[in-house]
């Protein structure tokens, strides 16, 4: 969250969003997503990426119409892992629907930070698998050489070619997405960078199913956050991926602009290995809304980490009381009724679908809502989408450990 | 002392009491068979569902997690692997 500037600027720099990617089980490329979202579509049906043999219930949010070769052009698809694979195709989408080339990225000083929760664990479990069948000797080395996380920004640089840039992968788990968007704001308004690739990538994986369900945090067929019934989550997978830039430079070159990234708050707490804690998350959007000079009353929404397990929803709820007070409750969504869990791409993502809802006017819905839990007591859109004039809208994101971070986007109007 | 449990052997609640002492981090003479894990041994929740795993592991039974309530100690671990065990 810097406050501080470089150079003789006596203003920080504002910074815009200018192209979305996005790879989910409700649609891949941004159009086709924001589709998605408008109709309350769902992305659940039967896991196919590992064998769920033994499990009661196996339902996720799988991607299962994703052709690598139609997005990575230059380097060789299978020498990346399924999460490097989304973040690489989402940032070409990002970059195309940004009116940007290829060359024009490269010729400016660039940020690509990808944040993660499973990295490619989806090859480690295919490794460890051939290891308990076969030992270790059986490994592929092809396998082995996508696993490092590190992969699934230095696999953007690969494939863009990109010369004056600095690359991170963050692992700040399910809150990943907002931590990237964040570090891509602080680049740009502080001057480091030209242009920002930010956002967050994860392939479904058995690993983390499993230890979802050893928790007893699956639902069996459907997410539904904020019901009454809610049983929990369910696990997903893609990649969104947005394209910051400067507001001087959008205009200059007459770009689009979907929103204003008005600032962010990180606040890690380190409680607990998985309950997250009312206070620190209240904290969390307390600093967000100062660093971006928001009030309150101005959100119009709030878009939910919001995953369907009776402990997130009531204790993220009871924070956005504390904040907002119980009279005054925003309208407050969860996307993962529709995508699941995409774990490190989730907050990514839904900045993403905060971005197209500033710019189209409509509140995403909350989908298989029923009877909203009157402990939860939101209203958080429930079925069908909603069209609203928007001005402020808040993205959470509450990661395990209690690693929190909030990210304020408003929509631009240029001065009249 | 309860009566539920003279269904398993002193040897079977031997190992049921080493599996939970190791997951609680305690010596086995701190523990006693009403003692609470969350109360007087400091077990969260995820502590709960690792006792419960271990033992599906090293018991051979499948355990749901609505049990959680009630093996809130020893006699109640016991009470739920006989239980297990005789639907095994």
């Amino acid at each position: 969250m810097n406050t501080g500037m470089r150079g003789t600027d006596a203003t920080p720099r504002r910074v815009v969003v200018t192209g979305l990617g996005v790879v989910t089980s409700i649609g891949i490329g941004i159009d086709a997503f924001t589709t998605g979202l408008r109709e309350g579509r769902g992305g659940v049906k039967p896991i196919t990426a590992f064998d769920t043999t033994g499990f009661d219930y196996a339902n996720g949010c799988e991607v299962t119409d994703f052709d690598p070769a139609q997005w990575i052009h230059r380097v060789d698809p299978d020498e990346l892992g399924r999460a490097s694979q989304f973040s690489v195709a989402a940032t070409r989408m990002a970059i195309e629907d940004a009116g940007l080339t290829v060359d024009e990225v490269r010729a400016r000083r660039s940020l690509v930070s990808v944040g993660t929760t499973d990295g490619e664990s989806r090859d480690l479990d295919q490794l460890v698998e051939t290891g308990l069948a076969t030992g270790p000797e059986s490994y592929d080395p092809v396998v082995a050489r996508r696993v490092p996380a590190g992969r699934l920004s230095s696999g953007i640089i690969r494939e863009f070619a990109l010369e004056d840039v600095e690359a991170v992968t963050i692992p700040t788990a399910c809150a990943a997405g907002n931590y990237a968007v964040g570090y891509g704001y602080d680049a740009l308004r502080s001057g480091d960078v030209d242009v920002a690739l930010v956002g967050g990538a994860d392939a479904l994986c058995r690993k983390t199913f499993t230890g979802f369900y050893r928790l007893g945090t699956i639902a069996p067929e459907a997410c539904q956050p904020f019901d009454k019934d809610r049983k929990g989550i369910l696990t997903g997978e893609g990649a969104g991926i947005l394209l910051l830039e400067s507001l001087d430079s959008a205009l200059a070159r007459g770009a689009r602009i979907y929103a204003e990234v008005l600032g962010y708050g990180l606040a890690c707490d380190a409680l607990h290995p998985v309950a997250p804690d009312r206070d620190s998350i209240a904290r969390t959007i307390d600093i967000a809304h100062r660093n971006a000079g928001v009030t309150p009353d101005q959100i119009d929404f709030v878009s939910a980490h919001g995953t369907g397990t009776r402990a997130n929803d009531i204790t993220e709820v009871g924070a956005i009381r504390q904040i907002f007070g119980a009279d005054a409750m925003p309208r407050t969504v969860s996307i993962k009724s529709m995508i699941g869990h995409s774990m490190g791409a989730a907050s990514a993502v839904a900045a993403a679908a905060c971005a197209v809802a500033l710019t189209q006017g409509f509140i995403p819905p909350t989908v298989n809502h029923n009877e909203t839990d009157p402990e939860c007591g939101v209203d958080c859109v429930p079925n069908e989408a909603r069209a609203a004039e928007l001005n402020i809208v808040q993205n959470n994101a509450l990661a395990f450990g209690g690693n929190n971070a909030v990210v304020i986007l408003g929509k631009y109007r240029s001065a009249a | 002392m309860s009566n539920a449990t003279t269904g398993l052997d002193a040897a079977r609640k031997q190992e049921i009491k080493e599996v939970v002492c190791d997951i609680l981090e305690i010596d086995e003479d701190e523990v006693t068979e009403v003692s609470l894990f969350k109360e007087d041994h400091d077990a969260d929740s995820l502590r709960a569902i690792e006792i419960l795993a271990a033992l599906e592991r090293t018991q051979h039974v499948t355990i749901d997690q609505a049990e959680l309530s009630r093996m809130v100690n020893l006699v109640g671990v016991y009470t739920v692997i006989e239980e297990a065990s005789a639907r095994g």
